[in-house]
C-alpha cells in the first residue's frame, strides 16, 4: 500500500511547488494511471514514491510518503527498491549492461539473491514480458520497444510488491504500447501486483487501468475509478487532458443513456446497441 | 512537388530500410505517413528532405533530385521538424535561435530583424529567454518557429506531437493547420490516428519498408483487410462505426456518430 | 546496428578466454609497441593483431577501425616529416625540409599508434563488458564504483555519438552547410554544438546513476557477481605468450 498525505514538495532551484498538498492512497493490487499536462507533477510524484524524492532531487519536502508501512524520507533508498521497483522514463540511460542477460543480473545479484535462484528469475522475467528470445543479445541491436521490455523485465526479476513506471510508452507505437500495457495487466492480475502508471496516451489508461489520478500543476485534481473520472470529461479537457473519443460521444449522448460512460470502443458499441434497442 | 520514383536505401546493418517507393505529394497537400515502429516512416521521410541518399531510384523535388541539390537549397525549400526539439536548438536566446535559420541561408541582415519580430509577435515568445530553460511543449514551438521563420513551401513533421501533452500538441498542430491553409505542403509521420483523421487529407501506410496503402484518410482507415497488416489500429469511432455496420450508417467522427444515432432512434420512435 | 566498440557474440578461442588473460594480452601488445623502436616488430605487432581479429571472428570491425585510423596516420605522419628538421636531408625547399629521421620518426608514431589501438578494440569486442568489470572487481580487487565508471563510460560512448550525428543531422536540416570540405569551417561548425550535447549527456548521466541505485548498485560488494572466473591451460599459454611478447619488444 501506498500512503501519501499533505506530500508538498519544491525543487532546490525552482520558484514554485513541484507538487501541492497530495493526498491520495493506493491500495495494494491497485493498477493506477496517472495523468495530466506537462509541468503537472506527475514524474515528480513517482519519483517521491521510489524515494528519489527526496533522497536523491533535493528541495522542499513536506507532508509523509509511506510505502509498505516504510516511511520514504526516513529509510534508505535501496530498502525501498526492495519494495518498489521502478522504471524510469529514459529507457537508453537507465541500462546498466551492454547485454540483456547482464542487464537482469544486475539488480538480482545487487540484492543478494542466492546464486541457483539467479537463473529461473531471469528466464521467468523474460517470459513475463514475453521476451525469452533476447537472451544473449546486446543491448544496442534491439528496437526501443524491446528496450523498454528488457528494463521492465530487469524491474520484474526482482519481484517488487510495486511496480512504478514513467511513460513507459513514450516513444512507442500503439500496437507495442498495447503489449507493454498487457504485461502490466498480467502482472496485476495473476501476481496481484500493484502498478502505477504514468501515461498520456488516455485510450491505454482507459482499458486497462483501475482507478486514475489526475494532475495540473501539482495538485491532484481528480482520482477515482476510471470511468468515475471519465465522467468528468469536461473538467479533463479545462484541465488539457484528452478523452477518448468513445468518452466524448457518451457525454453527447447521455441524455439516451442516462449518463452511462463507454471507455472502450467495445463498451461503446454495447451502449449504442441498447439506446437503439 | 515532391516525387519519390523507384526510392530503395539500404543499410549494411539491414535496419529500417525501405523498397521501391513511388509515390508524388503534390503542392499544398496534407499527408500523413503511419505505419508501426521500424516500418520505414523516418527513413522516408529523411530521403523526403535529403538527409539520407537513396541507394537507388530517386526524390525529386520540384523536379530536381535531392541528391543535386545544396544544403541551403534544400532548406529553404523544405522545413523539417525533428521529435526531438533539443538537437534543433543551440543558441542562448529565443531571438538568436529565431535568427539563425535566416542567417545560414543568407538573409540579408536589415530583412533577418522584421522577420524575426513577426514570428516572435506570431508566437508570443519572450525573445530574451534561454531555449534550454522552456518546457518541452515550447521548446517543440520554438523548433517550428524557426523553421516557419525561413517560409519554406513544404513542412516535413516526424512526430511532432512525441512527449507534448494534449493542449501542447494542439498549439502546434493548430500552427500547421494554418500554415496548410495558407498553402504550405505539409507531410506528418504521427503514431496517433485520432490527429491523422482530424489533420491529414491522406494518409500513406508503411509496412516493414514498404508502401502499403496510398489514399483518402477516411477510406484508407476503412481497409480493415489490410491495416492489421501495418499493425494499424483506425481511430476509435471509425473501429465503432465498422462493428455498428449493421445498424448505422458510417460514421468517423463523435458529431457524425451522434448525428447517425439519433436519426436512427427518431426513425423507430 | 553494432558500433566498432560493441561486444561480438562468438564462441571463438578469444571468445572463451579468460576476461583477465585478454586484458593482459591487449595491454601487453600495447606495452610491447611502446617499448620497442623497430619498424619491422611493429609491423609484426600489427599483423598479429589482425591475425588475432581473424580467430576472433572480428576481422571486418578491425579493418574498419584500421581504415578509419588511416586518415588520423597519415595527418600525423605528415605532422611529424615536416617538423622534425635533424638528421639526413632528403629534401629541401625554402623552409621546408625532409630528414630520414623525419621519416623514420613519423612511421614509427604511426605504426605505434595502430598496433595499439587495435588490441583495445579487439578486447572489447571478445569481450562483455561485465567480465571486463568483473575480473577488474574480483582478481584486481579494483572498487566496484570505479569499473562500473570505465564499463559505463565505454557504453555510453555509441549513445554520445549517436547523440551527435543526431544533432548534425537536425542542424543540416537547417542549412548548416557540414558537407563543406574546409575542414577548419567544419570544426567552426560543429564546435557549437557540443552545447546541446553536453545538455542531454548530463542529463542522462544523471538518470542512470539514478537507475542503477534504484536497482541495488550501492548494495554490490565483489561477492556479488555469480559468475566466477578460472584459468585454463589455453590462459596459461597466452599469458606467458604475452611476456615473451613484451621481452621481445625490450629486446627490439
Amino acid at each position: 500500500m501506498i500512503e501519501i498525505h499533505g506530500l508538498s514538495f519544491r525543487y532546490a532551484d525552482a520558484d514554485r511547488d513541484a507538487l501541492q498538498n497530495i493526498e491520495l492512497t493506493v491500495p495494494d493490487g491497485d493498477f493506477l494511471g496517472i495523468i495530466g499536462p506537462s509541468g503537472a507533477g506527475k514524474t515528480t510524484l513517482v519519483h517521491s514514491i521510489c524515494g528519489l524524492v527526496p533522497h536523491r532531487r533535493g528541495g522542499d519536502f513536506y507532508g509523509s510518503v509511506t510505502v509498505d508501512g516504510m516511511d520514504t524520507v526516513e529509510t534508505e533508498l535501496t530498502d525501498l527498491a526492495r519494495v518498489v521497483g521502478t522504471v524510469l522514463q529514459d529507457v537508453d540511460s537507465q541500462m546498466v549492461a551492454a547485454s540483456v542477460d547482464d542487464e537482469l543480473r544486475f539488480g538480482l545479484e545487487n540484492f543478494g539473491v542466492p546464486k541457483d535462484e539467479i537463473e529461473p528469475r531471469m528466464a521467468e522475467a523474460l517470459g513475463a514480458a514475453g521476451i525469452s528470445d533476447l537472451r544473449g543479445r546486446v543491448i544496442g541491436s534491439l528496437s526501443g520497444g524491446q528496450k523498454q521490455r528488457v528494463a521492465i523485465a530487469a524491474i520484474l526479476a526482482l519481484r517488487p510488491k510495486i511496480l512504478v513506471l514513467d511513460e513507459p510508452t513514450g516513444e512507442l507505437d500503439p500496437a507495442v504500447s498495447e503489449q507493454i500495457f498487457r504485461i502490466l495487466r498480467e502482472m496485476n492480475e495473476r501476481y496481484g501486483m500493484t502498478v502505477v502508471v504514468v501515461e498520456q496516451k488516455i485510450m491505454l489508461l482507459s482499458s486497462y487501468a483501475k482507478r486514475l489520478a489526475v494532475l495540473n500543476g501539482g495538485r491532484l485534481e481528480i482520482a477515482g475509478p476510471v470511468r468515475e473520472v471519465l465522467k468528468e470529461s469536461g473538467r479533463l479537457e479545462e484541465i488539457g487532458v484528452n478523452c477518448p473519443r468513445v468518452v466524448t460521444l457518451s457525454r453527447h449522448i447521455r441524455d439516451l443513456t442516462g449518463g452511462k460512460i463507454a471507455a472502450t470502443v467495445e463498451e461503446a458499441e454495447a451502449l449504442v446497441r441498447e439506446v437503439l434497442r | 512537388m515532391i516525387e519519390f520514383r523507384n526510392v530503395s536505401l539500404q543499410y549494411n546493418s539491414g535496419a529500417a530500410a525501405v523498397h521501391d517507393l513511388n509515390f508524388t505529394v503534390p503542392d499544398g497537400a496534407f499527408v500523413a505517413i503511419i505505419g508501426a515502429n521500424g516500418a520505414g516512416k523516418t527513413t522516408a521521410a529523411k530521403l523526403m528532405r535529403g538527409l539520407l541518399k537513396p541507394t537507388s531510384g530517386e526524390v525529386l523535388i520540384d523536379g530536381a533530385a535531392t541528391t543535386s541539390l545544396r544544403t541551403s537549397e534544400l532548406a529553404k525549400r523544405i522545413g523539417f521538424l525533428f521529435q526531438n526539439p533539443d538537437r534543433q536548438l543551440c543558441k542562448p536566446t529565443v531571438r538568436e535561435e529565431l535568427a539563425f535559420g535566416l542567417e545560414l541561408l543568407g538573409v540579408p541582415d536589415a530583412e533577418v530583424k522584421p522577420r524575426v519580430d513577426a514570428v516572435l509577435e506570431d508566437f508570443r515568445f519572450d525573445p530574451e529567454r534561454s531555449p534550454f530553460a522552456l518546457s518541452r511543449g515550447e521548446r517543440q514551438r520554438l523548433a517550428l518557429a524557426s523553421l516557419i521563420a525561413v517560409e519554406p513551401k513544404t513542412l516535413i513533421l516526424d512526430e511532432p506531437t512525441t512527449g507534448l501533452d494534449y493542449r501542447e500538441c494542439m498549439a502546434v498542430l493548430g500552427r500547421v493547420k494554418a500554415l496548410h491553409e495558407a498553402g504550405t505542403t505539409v507531410v506528418m509521420v504521427c503514431h496517433d490516428m485520432e490527429l491523422v483523421l482530424d489533420f491529414a487529407e491522406r494518409v500513406l501506410v508503411f509496412s516493414a519498408g514498404q508502401l502499403l496503402l496510398d489514399g483518402e484518410t477516411r477510406k484508407v482507415f476503412r481497409d480493415t483487410e489490410t491495416l492489421p497488416k501495418a499493425s494499424v489500429l483506425p481511430p476509435q469511432i471509425t473501429r465503432l462505426s465498422e462493428r455498428l455496420a449493421d445498424v448505422l450508417p458510417p460514421a468517423d467522427t463523435v458529431e457524425e456518430m451522434e448525428a447517425a444515432i439519433r436519426g436512427r432512434k427518431g426513425e423507430k420512435a | 546496428m553494432t558500433g566498432f566498440l560493441d561486444y561480438v557474440p562468438g564462441s571463438s578461442v578469444l571468445h572463451r578466454l579468460d576476461p583477465l588473460t585478454k586484458l593482459v594480452l591487449s595491454l601487453g601488445i600495447c606495452v610491447a609497441a611502446f617499448v620497442s623502436d623497430d619498424l619491422i616488430f611493429l609491423l609484426v605487432l600489427i599483423a598479429l593483431d589482425i591475425l588475432l581479429g581473424v580467430l576472433g571472428g572480428v576481422f571486418q570491425k578491425a579493418l574498419r577501425l584500421l581504415s578509419g585510423l588511416l586518415k588520423l596516420s597519415v595527418f600525423l605522419f605528415l605532422l611529424q616529416v615536416l617538423f622534425v628538421r635533424s638528421g639526413t636531408v632528403l629534401f629541401e625547399l625554402g623552409i621546408l625540409k625532409i630528414t630520414l629521421d623525419g621519416l623514420f620518426v613519423g612511421a614509427r608514431l604511426v605504426l605505434r599508434l595502430t598496433a595499439a589501438t587495435l588490441p583495445l578494440q579487439l578486447l572489447l569486442s571478445v569481450t562483455q563488458l561485465s567480465d571486463l568489470s568483473g575480473v577488474l572487481v574480483q582478481r584486481l580487487f579494483v572498487p566496484y564504483k570505479y569499473a562500473f565508471t570505465l564499463t559505463t563510460a565505454i557504453r555510453f560512448i555509441p549513445v554520445f555519438a549517436a547523440e551527435m550525428s543526431g544533432i548534425i543531422e537536425a542542424q543540416t536540416a537547417r542549412g548548416v552547410e557540414f558537407d563543406t570540405k574546409n575542414p577548419v569551417k567544419k570544426i567552426g561548425l560543429i564546435l557549437p554544438l557540443c552545447v546541446p550535447l553536453l545538455i542531454s549527456s548530463v542529463g542522462k548521466i544523471h538518470e542512470s546513476a539514478a537507475a542503477a541505485e534504484l536497482r541495488g548498485f550501492t548494495l554490490r560488494t565483489r561477492e556479488s557477481q555469480s559468475k566466477r572466473y578460472v584459468f585454463v591451460p589455453a590462459d596459461y599459454a597466452f599469458l606467458i605468450f604475452t611476456v615473451l611478447l613484451i621481452a621481445a619488444g625490450i629486446l627490439f
